[in-house]
């Protein structure tokens, strides 16, 4: 071998075994996996004993009751509560980002007056003085439609000698104006659906948004043998389930009750009530089938065919949704058909002098608010019910910046519901009446006060805390405090509903069809993981949302190839809807589940105040609704809205 | 080369798609669990952000970490014949999976009983190779690091380590579930590898409203995933390609099972 | 300026005008390099990649420069092995443009993992079922050889040359080179072969996937064939580039005509194969999966023109062209049907990569399309800049062509 060669190669060897057995390089190889695994800017995660602790929560507007999981005592997540009829180990899309709600920057820190921050006392000598000072011109809207927070506000009211209390729009109101307003019942009503063995869902979006929607999913899901049809302009969510879609017009629900109740009556069915000839009467002249095609397009056999259903069913029951004449209708062909409507005992108040929940739905909030003070609970009506509201001092109550926190002249923060006492008595729908409450969970991580107990420091109502007056409504209703802190329920059976009258002069009037003179139905629709009117889409909430409603920041509304053709649009054309005193941008989609003549519009998107996640995505949609009279039933609807579509 | 793996324990679903609604509470529900962070479009911390693309929102539904994902089916037909189902789609854990062979690094394995493919980020050298195999597009890349509003790292949920940009992540049947719940059966003296129905169950399944979610072990006769996968109604989704995915469906309307795979021309075409 | 590190005999441009080329060349290399400081810092997020298209711009790149950068080991093999002396007047140029390509393909891939700094997991964690860690084994060793491979021509320098050691050090690793070639050809077979091999054994990808032979599927082989079948003459195209550039003859026009048969040989072979496989796949494979070959293409994007382009004009017409001796033989005609050669094996790569993968395998999914965006674009041109720079330093001062002189 040659010195060049044996050089060469001594070369190289000697580098090869040098490079492999230099620990510098392995164990900078080493060294950088491990860097790999723990960047500093990843956040650890915190261990210890986890807890599922039992709790209400107000994310939705019926409520629900939940378990929050926590770990070391910190809350990371929400799960449902089995042993509790209103989940039944369910929960909503809202309730399941409910921790990530709480933790959000966009909570309220500390009570504001006019954008400045000051101290819990300061704010209740200003609201005390204002008091004072507006007398019986006080007024208070309220998000919360089952708490009794309500009884607090309500007795306010009633010591400064107000009436003015009023709810957020919502079928609850609607359902008790036709019940115990116009046909003279008692109880709130509930629907059986885990029983029934023929539901139809006359615009009740039951298995999506309406009412106790966790609590109707698990009754839709433990009603094996049971057969859902859905009746409405579009199919929603709950129409993906059901055994059929029948397309109905909004405007057009209670006179399509009414011809299917047709068909009842000349099955011979009838109602204990001192009117039951006239209602007859009054369907078999005005709502015989071919006036009621005429007027919503329904086809005579269609009812046909659906009333043949109700009238073979042992156990049917009609689920109403929208106006109050839609209700009504619905409520006397449940009473012609003696199925699975049940009539709910109220529970006992904790404040005397608190109103009753009938009292309280009273009020029409779409005929708009005026008052000198306006306390705000939980809600958002400058969102939802633009420029319907005056006041001349609002204190808004609420646990995240809204448009009404922006717009209020004194915000007050309120603790998540997993950092506060609250209760939820017969969310509007179940079958029957149930009281549930919850104790805080953990620290409110906020300068928050519990809205009720910050009240009861305005007035001497008999009260200091919310605490006491929970405690006081458990042991008015006769309820086991342990058991009610435990995540248990306290159920009281509900009962064969009994009418004074089927408001037969009042239905037929109110029963017509009334549309506005826009070129196309508007179909609005809500979706919980898109939000409500009183709570925006959460953080993890928005990758759940389609391309059929939001695309990029733009609102998307759908339509079928028919009326798009007539519209002249196609998909993705961007469109401007005008309708009632605003207009709204979106996108078209094409989808065949909307009847022809009808545009369906998310309500939820749009907002100008919030987080990142909801600030700034789509359109308001409740800016092109409009208010329709129900004159003949003392009502204001928002069915019935039509809208212009221009392509922009 | 087929890369079966057997075992005795063979953890599946049976989702029923006449009860889900597409509610979505299933999808939030997973993301709370295993600790993805919500899609925040501007980190005020990075001022090079600015210099390319913005990070991305929501509405960008290729770039969302959806471990469970719901889509939306549609039986084509004109109204009123119209249709609409919705499918959760969790990680199949298939039993002949299209990614584990291909992971260059063994980050992804189907090793232990029960069958679940596991996914370690730590090890994950983020190739997307596994990506571009799995035609359930079940897997998903950290594109961005995850980024909390502030104070929204709060609380989070002990199960999923937070993950690090450049890594891919999946469902894995909130796999430390199943570590506690053998744990309890060893505290309570019983067998970890025989647990209950019930004794073990997802984040998903537990919060469905409708529980259309079964969970369980397929191989037990005593669990109900067990009869319900043997339904005259019961499919999995693209049985032809031979990837035996454990997670099946069930649906009483023929059109929705025949979008389950693809049926040469006519039925299940794509639209 | 520089001319005492000239190659011997050789003349080169002003040093000023060289400076001026070098620094518009920097300049695309800037701008990439800026892209992707981008992406290291912010992440893969700012390209558009996504859930769907996990591999895109990038590995198309990376797959198209490879399997161009084939001139190298063929060229090798032939020269070294079967020793057909006539390809020593341009193996040098075949050896860097292997090493660019190479280098370049692992410089992108440091970009398009999303944690680089585990990269040599490949090596201790390997998966012996992956052809991507056959993939990452082969090349890396590849890029090694092709360094190897390199550092003589370095070496021969003319100044450095002159020292003993330096030029005794060059002598013997020339002696060795046979080995490295065989070595070279080896690796390079391999992972050429296991490339494809990636796409085929994607059993939940029926665009892609393909029965085989053993564990490889018939995409190893075709990807193989496909490389030799258009390497050679990618190094020819570079050659002449230069020639245009430089305004010299640096190799005749004999050794291009035999890279361009070399390459017409193996192109033709692959394209009988290529074609059995295609027609194969979409009549036998594709129905037993319940699919149509109509199925697999959509729009103008991802449409049939594509595959015909690839095949037909861009694969039948360039091989039939550089087998016919009286075709080859004409410049004009020799470097058209390198060209479409070119770009018919970078489309196939392409379709391979992003097609696959655009096509919803479940029936309720949908389509998407992919778009790479600016720092996709960027960062390759980075590469290719890169090339040029290596290249021009190498055809500055390093005897590339043997030819150089005798043909000035």
């Amino acid at each position: 071998m040659s010195v060049a060669r044996r050089t060469f190669i001594q070369l190289g060897a000697g580098a090869t075994v040098g490079i492999l057995f230099t620990p510098t390089v392995w164990k900078a190889l080493d060294d950088v996996s491990i860097w790999t695994q723990n960047w500093p800017w990843i956040p650890t995660l915190k261990y210890g004993a986890i807890e599922n602790k039992p709790t209400v929560s107000k994310m939705c507007e019926s409520g629900c009751a939940v378990k929050v999981r926590t770990v070391a005592g910190e809350p990371f997540g929400t799960m449902g509560n089995e042993d509790n009829p209103i989940s039944g180990g369910g929960i909503c899309p809202l309730c399941a980002n409910g921790v990530q709600v709480k933790n959000s920057p966009n909570r309220i820190k500390a009570p504001m007056l006019n954008g400045e921050e000051i101290t819990w006392e300061k704010a209740q000598e200003v609201v005390a003085e204002k008091l004072a000072a507006a007398g019986s011109k006080v007024a208070v809207v309220s998000g919360d439609q089952t708490g009794t927070a309500n009884e607090v506000f309500s007795a306010l009211l009633a010591d400064k000698g107000s009436d003015a209390f009023y709810v957020m729009p919502c079928d609850m109101q609607a359902a008790d104006k036709a019940w115990t307003g116009l046909m003279g019942g008692t109880g709130q009503i509930g629907y059986d659906l885990e029983g029934a063995d023929l539901v139809l869902l006359a615009g009740a979006d039951a298995l999506e948004s309406w009412g106790p929607t966790v609590a109707n999913l698990k009754s839709f899901a433990a009603n094996e043998s049971g057969k859902f049809i859905f009746a409405g302009p579009m199919q929603t969510k709950t129409a993906s389930v059901t055994s059929k879609w029948v397309p109905v017009p909004a405007e057009g629900m209670a006179a399509f009750t009414l011809g299917i109740a047709y068909y009842v009556l000349q099955a011979g069915k009838t109602a204990d009530t001192a009117d039951f000839g006239q209602f007859k009467a009054m369907v078999m002249s005005e709502y015989s089938p071919a006036k009621v095609e005429a007027a919503t397009g329904v086809k005579a056999d269609q009812m046909a065919a659906l009333a043949k259903q109700l009238l073979t069913a042992s156990n049917p029951v009609v689920v109403p949704a929208g106006p109050v004449a839609a209700h009504g209708a619905a409520f006397a062909l449940n009473l012609l058909l003696g199925g699975a409507m049940k009539a709910l005992p109220e529970f006992a108040k904790a404040i005397p002098s608190a109103m009753s929940r009938s009292e309280m739905l009273k009020a029409d909030i779409l005929e708009g608010v005026e008052a000198d003070l306006l306390f705000v609970y939980e809600a958002n009506p400058a969102y939802a019910l633009p420029e319907k509201i005056k006041a001349g001092f609002t204190v808004a109550f609420d646990m995240v910046q809204t448009e009404t926190t922006a717009t209020a002249n004194l915000v007050l923060p309120s603790p998540h519901p997993y950092e506060r006492f609250d209760d939820l008595a017969s969310p509007y729908g179940l079958a029957a009446a149930t009281y549930s409450l919850g104790a805080p969970v953990c620290e409110s991580s906020v300068d928050a006060s519990n809205a009720a107990t910050f009240i009861l420091g305005l007035a001497d109502l008999g009260f200091e805390s919310f605490e006491e007056v929970i405690g006081a409504k458990t042991e008015a209703i006769g309820a086991d405090m342990d058991a009610l802190q435990g995540g248990e329920a306290y159920v009281v059976e509900g009962q064969t509903p009994m009418a004074a009258s089927l408001a037969a002069n009042v239905l037929g009037k109110a029963s017509v069809p009334v549309k506005g003179t826009g070129t196309v139905g508007l179909a609005p629709y809500t979706l919980l993981n898109v939000g409500t009117a009183n709570q925006a889409t959460t953080p993890n909430a928005p990758c759940t949302i389609s391309n059929n409603q939001l695309i990029g920041d733009h609102m998307v509304v759908m339509m079928g190839s028919a009326t798009a053709k007539q519209l002249g649009v196609t998909v993705g054309a961007k469109v401007k809807l005008s309708g009632g005193k605003g207009e709204c941008e979106a996108l078209v989609q094409i989808f065949e589940g909307v009847m022809p003549g009808v545009v369906a519009a998310p309500l939820g998107l749009g907002h100008t105040v919030g987080d990142e996640f909801s600030k700034g995505k789509g359109d308001n949609v409740y800016k092109i609704l409009t208010v329709s009279s129900e004159a003949a039933a003392g009502a204001s609807t928002w069915a019935g809205s039509t809208v212009n579509v221009a392509k922009i | 080369m087929s890369h079966f793996k057997e075992f005795k324990i063979k953890w599946g679903m049976v989702i029923d798609i006449d009860k889900c609604t597409g509610c979505g509470a299933c999808m939030v529900g997973c993301q709370v669990e295993n600790n993805i962070a919500p899609m925040t479009k501007s980190d005020p911390y990075n001022y090079v952000q600015a210099l390319t693309k913005p990070r991305d929102d929501a509405s960008n539904k290729l770039r969302t970490l959806t471990w469970m994902n719901v889509y939306e089916l549609s039986n084509g037909m004109a109204f009123p014949e119209h249709e609409t189902a919705y499918l959760p789609r969790p990680c199949m854990q298939c039993g002949n999976p299209a990614c584990v062979p291909v992971c260059p690094v063994v980050a992804t394995d189907k090793n232990e009983e029960g069958g679940i493919v596991s996914q370690i980020y730590p090890r994950c050298i983020g190739c997307r190779y596994c990506m571009a195999a799995c035609p359930y597009h079940a897997r998903y890349f950290n594109w961005w690091d995850p980024l909390w509003p502030e104070g929204m790292d709060k609380g989070l949920s002990p199960s999923t380590s937070v993950r690090p940009r450049g890594v891919v992540e999946k469902c894995n049947f909130c796999h430390s579930r199943y570590l506690q719940a053998k744990d309890k059966a060893r505290m309570d003296g019983e067998d970890p590898m025989n647990l209950p129905d019930g004794a073990y169950t997802t984040a998903c399944a537990d919060i469905c409203p409708t529980k259309a979610i079964t969970f369980g072990d397929l191989n037990n006769p005593e669990h109900r995933v067990h009869e319900l996968a043997k339904g005259p109604h019961a499919f999995r989704l693209l049985e032809k390609l031979g990837l035996h995915p454990q997670v099946y469906y069930v649906s009483e309307r023929e059109w929705v099972r025949k979008q389950g795979d693809n049926y040469n021309a006519d039925a299940g075409g794509h639209h | 300026m520089d001319s005492k590190l000239f190659p011997e005999g050789a003349q080169r441009c002003s040093f000023g005008k060289f400076l001026i080329w070098t620094a518009v060349i920097l300049a695309f290399f800037l701008w990439g390099l800026y892209a992707a400081v981008l992406v290291l810092y912010n992440g893969i997020g700012t390209t558009g990649l996504d859930n769907y298209f996990g591999f895109g711009a990038w590995i198309t790149f990376d797959l198209a420069v490879i399997a161009l950068g084939a001139g190298a080991f063929f060229t090798g093999l032939l020269k070294y092995i079967l020793k057909i002396k006539q390809l020593e007047k341009i193996i040098n140029l075949t050896v860097v443009v292997g090493f660019i390509c190479y280098s370049g393909a692992m410089l992108v891939l440091t970009l398009d993992i999303g944690q680089p700094g585990r990269a040599w997991f490949g090596y201790w964690h390997p998966n012996v079922h992956s052809m991507l860690t056959e993939v990452i084994f082969c090349i890396t060793c590849y890029c090694t050889v092709l360094i190897i491979e390199f550092v003589p021509l370095v070496l021969e320098q003319k100044q450095l040359n002159k020292i003993p050691f330096i030029h005794a050090l060059a002598h013997n690793m020339h002696v060795n080179m046979a080995l490295f070639a065989g070595l070279g050809a080896f690796l390079s077979t391999f992972h050429q072969g296991s490339l494809g091999g990636m796409y085929g054994v994607l059993i939940g990808r029926p665009f892609a996937f393909r029965e085989g032979f053993f564990i490889w599927p018939w995409t190893f082989f075709l990807f193989v064939l496909s490389a030799v079948g258009s390497g050679p003459v990618f190094t020819v195209l570079v050659a002449t580039f230069m020639e245009k550039l430089t305004g010299k003859k640096l190799v005749d026009f004999k050794t291009k005509a035999l890279m361009g048969k070399i390459a017409g040989t193996m192109l033709t072979v692959y394209m009988f194969f290529k074609i059995l496989d295609t027609w194969a796949w979409a009549t036998g494979y594709l129905p037993s999966v319940g699919l149509t070959f109509d199925e697999m293409f959509y729009g103008m994007v991802y449409g049939k023109w594509l595959l015909y382009t690839e095949i037909v004009l861009c694969g039948v017409v360039p091989a039939i062209m550089l087998i016919t001796p009286s075709i080859r033989n004409r410049p004009a005609l020799l470097y058209t049907a390198a060209i479409l050669d070119c770009i018919g094996v970078s489309l196939n790569r392409y379709i391979f990569t992003v097609q696959t993968i655009a096509f919803p395998a479940m029936p309720f999914d949908q389509w998407q399309v992919y778009n790479p965006n600016w720092v996709e674009y960027a960062s390759s041109i980075m590469i290719v800049a890169y090339g040029f720079l290596v290249l021009s330093l190498v055809y500055r001062y390093l005897p590339l062509f043997p030819q150089e002189r005798e043909l000035n």
